[in-house]
């Protein structure tokens, strides 16, 4: 069992999720709360990681941020290296390719909450940072949630972007995924099985932590 | 009206024969996908045998003929893998003199591939000592040939513990090539057969690893026993292995086999 590699993906996960949170729920309550027509297409720009597929994703990204375009030279310039084949460029790729599983759910939840106590709140002078923070959060919290767990495991299930985008480097780019796969290629089915399972029990237990966590006392529709 | 309804009926009918014959497959390593299109026209053209060609890694192929894939022949990149499948019993060799043995239809060669905008000096065995060098792709050396060939050459030229912690390491031969042309690897050891592509002869300049450096790359052709047009599979081999298509592999990049 490859525990860097794990390591590696618990890190590249919580990183990921941080950052998207901080991303999508600014993002969700602009969407909700906004009135401009041009906002529809900023939620479809925020959907469209779901229709390419990831290693066409990983491709665009590796040509995007190479050394041959303005913004990789300016991102290589800011860090001393370059974003591909550095766990910063594997974070990068994931925050764009799981940016749709926070997006969604936060909007959702948010959408949800009753539009009276928003106007109310209005009413009352407060303003979006108090909305978003009192009101919003607190009754979307299970959407949150939702979206921090999705955009985990989404993460640690990652492998067509990281394939294209990361180089297999140990302990910097090679994730639990990328060993998987390279298992399976060798033919070491049963060290692929090892790390099947590590990945299917780590992802069962997590989810029933956070379900077991997020679960009101009596049941969900108590 | 019913003329018309006949005709399609007739029309559908053919169509239906058409699909009925099932089409011969070649299962073919990735580094044949710039070369042998071409040659799988000519021979059609010649024989009226219409070919249908999947090109991914040996490995994959590999694991696909031994879960039932159905192909009838195997190009690999290699002779380990179809060697694999003869042991096992799904492949065979027959028709050439030994037939446990997969039958060698080119060797490949190693280059050292950069593009002509680096800031690196043209390639060259120097380039490898090179403190600018700061990102050298290679192929997966755990099955990629060429990544084994890579890791041979720069073993043998004593530079593999200094350039290790500097290797970038693709899925294979043609990604590794892609992350030098996207200008994310400084340079990469990949196969002649790629670095003759029209877009990265455009884009790049290579250097021949000297042949002496690495074991040579030959690659196999096995017959996948379940085939039912063993026939097909027998001109197919006697036509790539004629004279005229092996002089035109090389021009591709593959050294002929005899």
């Amino acid at each position: 069992m490859d525990w860097q590699a794990f390591a590696l993906t618990l890190k590249l996960a919580t990183v990921t999720t941080v950052i998207l949170l901080m991303i999508a729920v600014p993002l969700g309550a602009l969407l909700v709360l906004g009135r401009s027509r041009w906002l529809a297409l900023l939620e479809a720009l925020a959907a469209l990681p779901l229709v390419l597929p990831p290693t066409v994703l990983g491709f665009f990204l590796l040509v995007l941020l190479g050394m041959r375009t303005a913004v990789g030279r300016g991102i290589a310039g800011l860090l001393g290296h370059p974003l591909a084949f550095s766990f910063e460029g594997l974070v990068v790729g994931s925050v764009i390719y799981s940016l749709p599983f926070a997006v969604q759910p936060i909007v959702a939840g948010f959408a949800a909450v009753d539009s009276s106590l928003v106007d109310a709140a209005r009413l009352l002078g407060a303003g979006w940072a108090r909305l978003v923070f009192s009101l919003l959060i607190p009754l979307a919290r299970r959407s949150l949630l939702a979206a921090a767990v999705l955009g985990f495991l989404h993460t640690v299930g990652e492998f067509g972007i990281v394939l294209m985008l990361g180089g297999d480097i140990p302990g910097a780019t090679r994730t639990l995924s990328i060993v998987l796969y390279n298992q399976v290629e060798n033919f070491d089915y049963a060290a692929a099985n090892r790390t099947a399972a590590v990945l299917l029990g780590l992802s069962v237990a997590a989810l029933a932590a956070i379900y077991v966590g997020g679960r009101p006392r009596g049941g969900r529709r108590a | 009206m019913r003329k018309k309804t006949l005709t399609l009926l007739l029309g559908l009918a053919s169509l239906q024969i058409g699909l009925a014959q099932t089409p011969f497959r070649i299962a073919a390593a990735a580094d044949l996908g710039p070369v042998l299109p071409p040659i799988l026209v000519q021979f059609e053209k010649a024989k009226g045998i219409h070919v249908e060609a999947t090109y991914q890694a040996s490995a994959a192929l590999t694991a696909q003929i031994q879960n039932g894939a159905p192909f009838d022949l195997f190009l690999s990149a290699d002779m380990g893998y179809p060697k694999r499948l003869i042991d096992a019993g799904l492949a065979d060799a027959a028709g050439s003199p030994d037939s446990s043995t997969p039958i060698m239809y080119a060797k490949g060669t190693l280059v050292l591939w950069a593009r002509k905008d680096s800031k690196l000096p043209p390639p060259s065995i120097e380039m490898l000592s090179d403190p600018a060098l700061q990102r050298l792709a290679i192929a997966n050396p755990e099955r990629a040939p060429y990544g084994r060939a890579a890791v041979a050459a720069l073993t043998n030229l004593q530079r593999y513990d200094a350039l290790k912690s500097r290797l970038v390491t693709a899925e294979n031969i043609s990604q590794a090539a892609q992350f030098v042309d996207s200008g994310n690897a400084d340079a990469g050891l990949i196969s002649l057969t790629s670095a003759l592509t029209p877009r990265l002869a455009g884009s790049g300049r290579y250097f021949v690893i000297p042949r002496n450096l690495y074991p040579p790359i030959e690659q196999g052709a096995v017959i996948v026993s379940r085939t039912t047009q063993r026939e097909a599979a027998h001109q197919f081999l006697d036509y790539f292995l004629s004279s005229a298509v092996q002089a035109q592999l090389e021009k591709s990049g593959l050294t002929p086999a005899r």
